[in-house]
């Protein structure tokens, strides 16, 4: 099954929130899912200490020297592999790419985060070009606001979408329930059944925004 | 459909994990600053293997002792702790 890596040089732009949601949501559709955590913070690790959701496993602190084994490894039929990167621009992104069906570049709608995850893309292009094969990616607005597109945001959509580039709709909203996955571990559903962390109500449309932007990625896995 | 029977229509495709391909990858992004960024190793002396000390309260005037014999003896305090202890072994 496809190996789906979260990349971005900036740091907290939402990759790791990203990562965990596809990981939970695909894993509630009833797939294997994999999650390598490359990212020296530990994001995914503290995440599955605190609980990991059946059918999702975790390799964690994986290097540049160990990336690519560690993708093999893990890449099977009915098995699907979420690599979270470093925020930085390092050999371990270029390696990590060079394994990838799809890249996923999270991106905050801000003029700073678009031109640093612009790196990326381009990176992404140049890998194409010189291992003479398409890699898939696409773009995906991060903590955007549920209730109103700000000017900058729709800018950036026009811009992104006039130079060709694939962005994710729906974007993934700035919602407490998704920062909350990370203290209380699991999945959404769990947290729904926990009444005692949150209203039911943020975690529904934290679920609704998390299935829509799961399935708007498994369209792109075809 | 549901989702189970969606998900095993994905299959595992086969990646190029050549050690060619990794180079290529890799330089195109250091040319574009994707460097290596593992950490590096501490600069200065490793260190040797390990040793533990032992800190004993003893009278002013054993201490002095100890420490004048090893002096005598070119030792530091610990190799002569060490040479009466296996002299102590031997003596039981």
């Amino acid at each position: 099954m496809p190996v789906i890596v979260v990349a971005s040089p900036k740091g907290g732009v939402g990759k790791s929130t990203c990562a965990v949601v596809m990981a939970t949501e695909f894993a509630r559709m009833g797939a294997d899912v994999t999650v390598i955590d490359c990212d020296p913070n530990k994001s995914l690790s503290r995440w599955a200490g605190r609980g990991l959701p059946a059918r999702v496993t975790l390799v964690p602190d994986v290097g540049r020297s160990e990336i690519v084994s560690a993708i093999q490894r893990s890449d099977g039929d009915g098995k699907i592999v979420i690599i979270d990167l470093e925020g930085v621009a390092s050999q371990l992104v270029s390696r990590a790419i060079s394994q990838s069906d799809l890249v996923i570049v999270p991106m905050q709608p801000t003029a700073l985060d678009a031109e640093i995850g612009s790196e990326a893309l381009a990176l992404i292009r140049e890998e194409e070009e010189a291992l003479g094969r398409a890699i898939r990616h696409a773009v995906v607005l991060t903590k955007t606001n549920a209730a109103v597109t700000s000017r900058v945001q729709r800018e950036l959509e026009t811009q992104l979408q006039e130079a060709g580039i694939d962005v994710i709709t729906p974007s993934l909203v700035n919602r407490a329930a998704f920062a909350e996955l990370f203290a209380h571990g699991g999945d959404l559903t769990s947290m729904m059944k926990n009444r005692a962390l949150t209203t039911a109500g943020n975690i529904k449309n934290a679920q609704i925004n998390a299935q829509a932007f799961t399935e708007a990625v498994y369209d792109r896995l075809q | 459909m549901t989702d189970s029977n969606r998900l095993a229509g994905l299959k595992a495709r086969p990646k190029d994990t050549s050690a060619a391909t990794v180079s290529k990858a890799v330089e195109v992004g250091e040319k574009m600053g994707f460097v290596d960024r593992s950490p590096r190793r501490k600069p200065g002396r490793r260190p040797g293997p390990a040793t533990a000390q032992l800190h004993p309260r003893i009278k002013l005037e054993i201490a002095d002792a100890i420490s004048d014999e090893a002096a005598e003896r070119n030792m530091t305090h610990g190799q002569f702790s060490e040479l009466m202890w296996n002299a102590w072994k031997e003596s039981r």
